[in-house]
């Protein structure tokens, strides 16, 4: 398994200005907040090594404006996604709601191989704030409406939650991109067989 | 060469190879109704045991096959030739015939594959490419390796696609031995062939041959005392290929009618060396304006802010004049009560919002988003500057109530992300919330179209960038439209703000005075870009940045610019691409320059240039422009060049 090649996750944030897309990387890959971060403007990536399921992975995660005129050059940067973060502010009615436009904008400007078993991530930020508006049942049943998105409530601020966000990102990206791989890849996939093979000698497989 | 004893050949020529699908596309000497027809393309041996690569229109054939006479077809065409004069044969053949085309292998100098195998050129004198084919399938690879049995060719480190005959036929020997005789290669090689190289670009013409003098001494004078050591002949190819392309770069050949015109055009002139001028002092600045406080010689000033900006003691007066909030014509009486009005026009303004009730913005949605929008951005601007740090900084309320009046002013556009950074450093500077705001007006007139909803402003402006990247650095513009970064998309918060991310808030008023004045010409801020972007051209290419990279490099360029050095190659720029011969009406347009290919008049012009949005533009060039000195300005004994001058005439 170790010896596989290296793997590259591209994972794309999206959501309202300021629910704090920029704040979430940053305390993954940096472990730093600021109360500074300029609003972004264009688009930025940071990169992070993790290590998921004992394989060393490399995350690239994109960040970009969250105004919506400027999500028509976003679009630019979501190509070849492994995994897209949905992210909104929990003292924000506002930023929940427009969680659905930003997924399907997604899916039509990244348009995934499969969009069905795309895997996305719902991030409720700003958990320390007090002013909460939206409750963790609300974004939890809406998650579950949607093909059971994984959904934490986060605080980039006090990084509550925000390492095992970017875990459970990983590991779904990783599914993504290891099944696209397996789907080229030959070899991997008789030696499946072959063991199936060796299981049950003289079970119904003779098909195969 | 030996169109003229064509007629004198015999009849027994052989084909030694033919190709056919392919089209005459270019031929020196012949009508243009010649060109674009399809033929075959052969290696003839001539009875003489001579070579030529000769090119038979399609259209001969047909005639041919219509005689019933398909041997001769193909075969033998020279003797037809013979017939066709002494009148036998229908005029409508003897026109065919007399568009076919000969080169004979001895008089072959060089020739090369370009557009993916496509495309083959020949030329038998020295700078010019006297015929170019268009192989319909693509396959010129398998005409050369053909070629290439007959005559001895050295491929080029300089451009793999050309090959420069160095023999012409593989019996002589004397080019080959006498390379090495040649005292262009004396005791340093390298020195030698710099200095040719090198004259290349600046007489390409005379150098070329020079060169080729070089070697018809040699085929002409043979190979008396041969005593060569070393085999340049492939520093020769390379040299002699390098001529051939610093011609091809500035010669064009143009199509008229009947014959084509060969002209000197493309490269880029060097880039001239323009330093920058010590800005407006306040002394200078008293000095332009009248007793009453009118600033006459506006052009003048401008030139002197464009030249080096504007000192920072004088900078909160200067602002206002250069961001219209105060026009040049005023008297010191006339703008007090201009201020007057515009403070009461913004408070007016202000208290529309200020007045609102809970219960009016509850129930006023856009209104709402306006706010939030602007509350989250005026907590995340430039907090790191003392001026805005901290918790509870006053200058922060300030910074939300101008952009607030600034929804209502502009409520249609309201407030989108990057107004303030645009605002930041002008309250920075002038510290006055009034007028803050309306040199804020100003400045967002000039760039509105960078605020679009639909974001057409900053496309178009992608795009323009492109093109003028194009043009101006071809080698870069080639690399990142390879590395799908045509786009330009890595450059959108560059544009989208003025570079205001890109510098310090010091250098940040520098270009910014600079940019304001509109000189020296439409979309200079485009050419800022070109110029950053070229500086970086080698560590883009060497390092083979894809998209990601290239955005990475790019936005890590932030804080890391010198915003002289980048003032002074983005007008260097402008000067070679102003005097660049091959200049272009889509490159004249971005620069709001008179266009002269079509039947655009001056003032469709003018209106273009007014319209493209996004642009410094000033109503004063027109105005002003009329009553200045020819070519120079003068003030304080320093001579101002005004390089724009002959623009604005013409736009007025």
């Amino acid at each position: 398994m170790s010896s596989r090649k290296k793997v590259l996750l591209k994972v794309i944030i999206l959501g309202d200005s300021g629910v704090g897309k920029t704040s979430l990387m940053n305390q993954f890959v940096n472990k730093k907040f600021s109360n500074q971060y300029k609003a972004t403007i264009g688009a930025d990536f940071l990169t992070k090594e993790v290590i998921v399921d004992d394989r060393i992975v490399t995350m690239q995660i994109w960040d970009t404006a969250g105004q919506e005129r400027f999500q028509s050059l976003g679009v630019a940067f979501y190509r070849g996604a492994d995994c897209c973060v949905l992210v909104f502010d929990v003292t924000a009615p506002n930023t929940f709601k427009s969680l659905e436009s930003w997924r399907d904008e997604f899916l039509i400007q990244a348009s995934p191989r499969d969009p069905e078993s795309f895997p996305f991530v719902i991030l409720g930020n700003k958990v320390d704030l007090e002013n909460r508006a939206v409750s963790a049942k609300r974004a939890q049943q809406w998650c579950q409406s949607k093909n059971d998105i994984p959904y934490y409530e986060t605080s980039a601020k006090e990084a509550v939650n925000v390492e095992l966000a970017f875990q459970t990102i990983a590991r779904n990206a990783l599914a993504q991109e290891t099944e696209a791989e397996l789907y080229n890849d030959f070899p991997d996939h008789i030696k499946l067989n072959a063991n199936d093979n060796s299981r049950n000698k003289d079970g119904d497989n003779c098909a195969c | 060469m030996s169109s003229s004893s064509v007629e004198d050949i015999p009849d027994q020529c052989k084909d030694l190879f033919t190709q056919d699908g392919v089209l005459l596309k270019a031929c020196i000497g012949r009508p243009v109704t010649d060109l674009n027809s399809i033929g075959m393309l052969c290696i003839v041996q001539n009875v003489d045991n001579t070579k030529c690569i000769e090119w038979r229109p399609n259209d001969l054939i047909t005639i041919d096959s219509d005689t019933q006479d398909q041997e001769w077809a193909v075969v033998n065409t020279i003797g037809r030739r013979q017939r066709t004069l002494s009148g036998n044969i229908t005029s409508d053949y003897a026109t065919a015939r007399a568009r076919i085309i000969r080169i004979p292998l001895e008089d072959l100098k060089t020739f090369r594959v370009t557009r993916n195998n496509q495309q083959m050129q020949f030329s038998t004198k020295p700078g010019v490419w006297q015929s170019t084919f268009y192989f319909q399938h693509g396959n010129a690879e398998i005409f050369v390796a053909y070629l290439k049995n007959h005559v001895k060719t050295a491929k080029t480190r300089h451009d793999r696609n050309t090959y420069v005959v160095v023999e012409p036929n593989v019996e002589s020997q004397v080019l080959n031995k006498s390379f090495a005789e040649l005292d262009i290669f004396t005791e340093n090689t390298t020195d030698v062939v710099w200095n040719l190289v090198s004259n290349f670009k600046q007489r390409p013409y005379e150098t070329t041959m020079e060169a080729f003098s070089k070697l018809t001494d040699i085929v002409y004078y043979g190979n008396e005392a041969t005593n060569g050591k070393r085999d340049v002949s492939e520093e020769v190819a390379d040299l002699l290929t390098k001529s051939m392309s610093a011609l091809e770069d500035a010669t064009s050949v143009t199509r008229n009618d009947e014959y084509e015109v060969i002209s000197v055009k493309p490269t880029l002139p060097p880039r001239p060396s323009i330093p920058r001028g010590t800005p407006l002092s306040a002394e200078k600045w008293e000095g332009l304006q009248d007793t009453e406080g009118r600033v006459t010689e506006v052009e003048g000033v401008k030139q002197l802010i464009f030249r080096g900006g504007v000192a920072h003691s004088i900078r909160q007066t200067v602002w206002k004049y250069l961001l219209d909030y105060y026009p040049w014509h005023m008297t010191h009486a006339q703008l007090r009560v201009l201020h007057k009005k515009k403070t009461e026009e913004y408070f007016s303004m202000k208290l529309q919002w200020r007045s609102m009730t809970e219960g009016q913005e509850s129930r006023f949605t856009e209104y709402r988003d306006r706010k939030s929008l602007v509350e989250k951005d005026v907590n995340r601007t430039d907090r790191t500057h003392p001026f805005f740090a901290g918790d509870d900084n006053p200058n922060l309320v300030v910074l939300s109530d101008i952009l607030m009046t600034y929804v209502m002013y502009n409520f249609d556009l309201g407030y989108v992300q990057g107004m303030s950074d645009i605002l930041a450093p002008l309250l920075l500077l002038l510290g006055n919330e009034v007028d803050s705001f309306w040199c804020f007006v100003g400045f967002m007139e000039k760039i509105a179209s960078n605020f679009d909803m639909d974001q057409a402003g900053m496309k178009h402006q992608l795009l323009q960038l492109q093109q003028l990247l194009t043009f101006a650095s071809p080698e870069l513009a080639r690399h990142l439209a390879a590395k799908d970064s045509g786009n330009m998309y890595f450059c959108f918060r560059w544009l989208l703000v003025w570079f205001k991310r890109e510098f310090s808030h010091r250098d940040i008023m520098r270009l910014w005075e600079v940019l304001w004045t509109g000189l020296p010409c439409n979309n200079f801020h485009l050419l800022i870009c070109v110029a950053i972007l070229d500086a970086e051209k080698d560590s883009l290419i060497s390092r083979d940045c894809g998209f990601t990279e290239i955005l990475k490099h790019v936005n890590d360029l932030s804080m890391c610019l010198d915003v002289d050095r980048i003032l002074s190659s983005a007008e260097g720029i402008y000067h070679q691409i102003l005097s660049a011969p091959h200049l272009t009406d889509q490159i004249r347009v971005i620069l709001g320059l008179p266009t002269v290919g079509t039947s655009t008049s001056s003032e469709e012009v003018a209106s273009t240039s007014q319209a493209d949005n996004g642009t410094v533009e000033d109503s004063d060039h027109s105005l002003y422009g009329k009553d200045m000195e020819e070519g120079t300005l003068k003030y304080d004994g320093i001579e101002i060049y005004i390089v724009s001058k002959t623009v604005w005439a013409l736009l007025s």
